[in-house]
């Protein structure tokens, strides 16, 4: 196996101090090949050759839902979800990734261009009765879950959207799939493929800023696409932007007044949008607008602690992600707080699930939904969140 | 990948045996003298331990404790049987102490009654909730265990006040193949320090204490000045890194601080010092490893010296060693201080990171000729026991005999066997 020079580096750095021990999956399983210090031990040992890649390996490589929490504590500052992306995409390349659900995601993907494998038609259903242009400077990207899976988001989007008056264009069936699934799980091919065709359309429409509700499709657009795109000899002049910031902005210049929401709150930081991209402070801030009571979970921010669904880890590891997500829930149920809300589908549904496994009666919610219920009904009093 | 068996889960798993054969440290050439563990349980509470123990006892194996396996001395390593001048092979059993880590906080006494496998910095973020604080922890805080470093003897943060880990623990629990003891007062030396070579410790009762009102100061001084502001009063920490240290940490972090010798105290007392330098340097006080990026990797060495002398060692260093390199000092009570000294080297460069790696063999000798001793024993430094262990020396090893007549546990380390403390001492004398 080879690594380039950079990555090479950072593994022949790792000072093996072990303050990567607050990973989600060495919490819950407690072993070192589950661990980062351990995955950096092993790619160390890979090339020099000292152990050999096999299956097992493989598997307990994509235990790590590429939540970030390893590389916001390293003794020596690597960047370990690179790391980790690099690893996958090399063991792709040797015949030993894909995993088996990844594998079958990546197939759905290639026909549908969505890996639920939904018909393409259906991509666009969701939007009936929204107001919406084919080509404006700001694009909204609802992304594969948005689409076919937490349509409330979406729907909850454009109607806030349409509330403000704020003037968007929205691709249709021609909407692709960001690449994230594939591009975490190692399949880098693909994503790139999806990256094209996005990004084509994008142009073809004269779009200035992407928007995007989901903290993956973010994060993908925000960081992979510039260098995807860098790599391609493409040129990248788009700004990214997440609803929760783009909200932020619409409350702070008037253009959405919502009412009060009289109840207690808690935040989860989804990962691809708080340590992979720093925004931390916008989705707090709108919580703050709607005077809403905010009590922080005790992992916070930067160290907050994964809802266990991401890198590919809910499809193919589903205990694993249940374990991972009823921790969390469980810290959640401390604050005491009626909502929990959170501005990733994934991390929402996911969440919500375990909430439900585990009898706890805290109403899971995105952001958007909140606001727009607010912005919605001028009586709003906490307690019927429509799209929840 | 872990299977169950009498419900302790445990590993035999190649790959895993490999992951926990291993500490911080990446000793050239010794390496050849260690084995791989055999397998690997992780007891959740004593009772599963003592199981663990008799499985070692039927089938003549050793057994290796292990807290976060954060040490640097090889005290976790298993060395290989013809190390130990056996003919027949025994195996080696780890017992990965992770999951025992729970631990209960008594606020009326100020006492902590700890899991081995706690790791310090979470005992700290629930004590602070009770306004108690730790007295003492090391700067891998974040990660080590409580057990790992009381069986370590360590020094760290606020050991200019209070002492070591040993001054600290009130009692602690052990087992051995007897059977379960309860150890306090002057018995502690015969496991602080010891590195499980005498029982396996199960539990501790740490001393902790209220918080109080901290300020940081940084002071632009030299190793000498820095003397006589450590000692002058009743300070909490002291921190030193000379310029060559503050250079190298620059680069890796990016920052731009004075690159002069600098002394950080951490005190509740009013002093005349620089307090935003004083708290920079606090703040990256679990880092002192970002250097290694700038190899990539890292030799170190660690040495306690009378901090009289510590002055004197820096300069021999500095004109010792060649490649860029740097120190950090930790002050304890009883004027000492703990030098960390680290050379950052590309570990793949297999001769020159060698040549790099005998500049700790240089700075353990000069350090000796010092009155200073080794940091640690573990498994490399065995040689040096008579130094570390002093007149207890003789007492210590009846000691462990007695417990361990058979030296199943943790054998090679902290007493001298084998090859390796010959060479040791070989090198030490011909290494100019
Ligand atoms: C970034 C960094 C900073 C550090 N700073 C300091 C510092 O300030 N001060 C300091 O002293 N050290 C320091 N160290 C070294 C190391 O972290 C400490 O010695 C630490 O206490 C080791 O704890 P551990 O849990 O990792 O133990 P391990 O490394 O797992 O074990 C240490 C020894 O204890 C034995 N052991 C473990 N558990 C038990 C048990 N239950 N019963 C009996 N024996 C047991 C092991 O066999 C081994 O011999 C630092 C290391 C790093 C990486
Ligand atoms: S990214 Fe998250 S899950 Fe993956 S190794 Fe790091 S902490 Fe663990
Ligand atoms: S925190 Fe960073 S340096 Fe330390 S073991 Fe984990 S990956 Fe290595």
């Amino acid at each position: 196996m080879k690594l380039e020079k950079e990555l090479n580096d950072m593994v022949t750095a790792c000072a093996q101090c072990f303050y990567c021990r607050v990973c989600p999956a060495f919490q819950t399983l407690k072993w070192e090949s589950v661990s980062p210090r351990g995955r950096v031990y092993m790619l160390k040992g890979l090339l020099k050759k000292k152990i050999k890649l096999e299956p097992q390996l493989v598997e307990d490589f994509y235990k790590c839902t590429t939540c970030g929490a390893c590389e916001e504590q390293c003794q020596t500052a690597l960047k370990l979800v690179e790391l980790w992306e690099a690893a996958r995409h090399e063991f792709v390349k040797e015949g030993l990734a894909p995993l088996a659900v990844h594998k079958k995601l990546r197939e759905l993907a290639q026909k549908t261009d969505n890996p639920y494998g939904e018909p393409k038609e259906k991509r666009e259903e969701w939007i009936k009765g929204y107001k919406y242009e084919d080509k404006a400077e700001i694009m909204y990207f609802a992304g594969c879950t948005g689409s076919f899976r937490a349509v409330e988001l979406a729907k909850n989007t454009v109607d806030l959207f349409n509330k403000a008056g704020l003037k968007f264009a929205y691709a249709g069936k021609d909407e692709y799939c960001c690449g994230s699934p594939f591009l975490r799980t190692g399949q880098r091919d693909l994503a790139y493929e999806l990256f094209k065709k996005n990004y084509n359309e994008w142009k073809k429409r004269g779009v200035k800023t992407i928007v995007s509700s989901c903290a993956g499709c973010y994060r993908t657009i925000l960081i992979d696409y510039p260098k995807i795109a860098k790599e391609l000899g493409l040129e990248w002049n788009f700004e990214v932007m997440h609803t929760s910031q783009l909200v932020n902005k619409l409350i702070k210049e008037g253009k959405i007044t919502p009412q009060k929401l009289t109840a207690k709150v808690t935040y989860h930081d989804p990962c691809h949008l708080g340590r992979h991209t720093k925004v931390y402070e916008e989705p707090r801030e709108v919580i703050k607008a709607i005077g809403a009571e905010l009590v922080e979970m005790e992992r916070n921010r930067g160290e907050s602690f994964c809802c266990g669904s991401g890198g590919g880890v809910k499809s193919q590891f589903k205990d694993l992600a249940g374990a991972i997500g009823k921790n969390r829930i469980e810290e959640a149920k401390e604050t005491g707080a009626e909502y929990l809300i959170s501005c990733c589908p994934f991390c929402k549904y996911h969440l919500k699930q375990m909430a439900e496994e585990q009898g706890i009666p805290i109403k899971v919610v995105d952001l958007v939904e909140v606001v727009n219920n607010l912005a919605v009904k001028g009586e709003y009093k906490g307690n019927d969140i429509r799209c929840a | 990948m872990a299977e169950e068996v009498k419900e302790i889960p445990k590993s035999e798993w190649a790959l895993q045996r490999y992951l926990y054969t291993r500490d911080i440290s990446s000793a050239p050439v010794i390496n050849l003298l260690l084995k791989q563990v055999d397998v690997i349980y992780q007891p959740r509470d004593e009772k599963e331990v003592i199981e663990v123990l008799r499985i070692a006892e039927k089938e003549g194996a050793t057994v290796v404790p292990r807290g976060a396996g954060t040490s640097g001395y090889g005290g976790v390593l298993p060395p290989k049987d013809i190390a130990l001048f056996r003919l027949s092979k025994r195996k080696t059993i780890m017992i990965d102490f992770t999951r025992m880590d729970n631990f209960e906080i008594d606020e009326e006494k100020q006492i902590v009654a700890c899991s081995p496998g706690a790791v310090w910095w979470d005992i700290e973020k629930e004590l602070n909730k009770k306004d108690l604080t730790l007295r003492v922890y090391p700067t891998s805080a974040p990660s080590s265990t409580v057990a790992g470093w009381i069986a370590q003897n360590g020094y760290g943060v606020g050991s200019l006040k209070y002492g070591g880990i040993a001054d600290n623990v009130e009692k602690i629990r052990v087992v051995d193949f007897n059977g379960v003891r309860e150890i306090e007062g002057k018995d502690l030396k015969y496991y602080v320090g010891m590195e499980g070579i005498t029982g396996l410790i199960t539990k501790a009762w740490v001393k902790v204490k209220e918080m109080e009102d901290m300020k940081y100061y940084g002071f632009h001084v030299s190793a000498k000045e820095a003397n006589k502001i450590v000692f002058a009063g009743e300070h909490y920490a002291g921190l030193f890194l000379d310029a060559g240290y503050v250079k190298l940490k620059n680069e890796a972090f990016g920052t731009e601080m004075p690159e002069k010798d600098v002394l950080m105290i951490a005190t509740t007392e009013k002093l005349d010092g620089d307090e935003s330098l004083g708290e920079e340097i606090w703040e990256k006080r679990f880092y002192p490893m970002r250097v290694r990026r700038l190899g990539p990797g890292l030799v170190a060495a660690e040495n306690v010296l009378p901090a009289e002398s510590i002055p004197a060692y820096l300069n021999r260093l500095n004109k010792m060693i060649k490649k860029p390199h740097g120190s950090e000092i930790w002050y304890s009570k009883g004027k000492k201080g703990a030098v960390l000294t680290f050379i950052p080297s590309d570990e793949r460069k297999f001769i020159g990171y060698t040549m790099t790696w005998l500049n700790s063999i240089r700075a353990l000798k000069t350090a000796k000729r010092m009155r200073g001793v080794p940091y640690s024993t573990g498994f490399y430094l065995s040689s040096e026991a008579k130094l570390l262990l002093g007149s207890d020396y003789a007492e210590l090893r009846e000691f462990k005999r007695q417990v361990d007549p058979k030296n199943q546990l943790n054998p090679g380390k902290v007493f001298p066997t084998g090859a390796l403390p010959l060479a040791m001492r070989i090198a030490q004398k011909v290494i100019p």
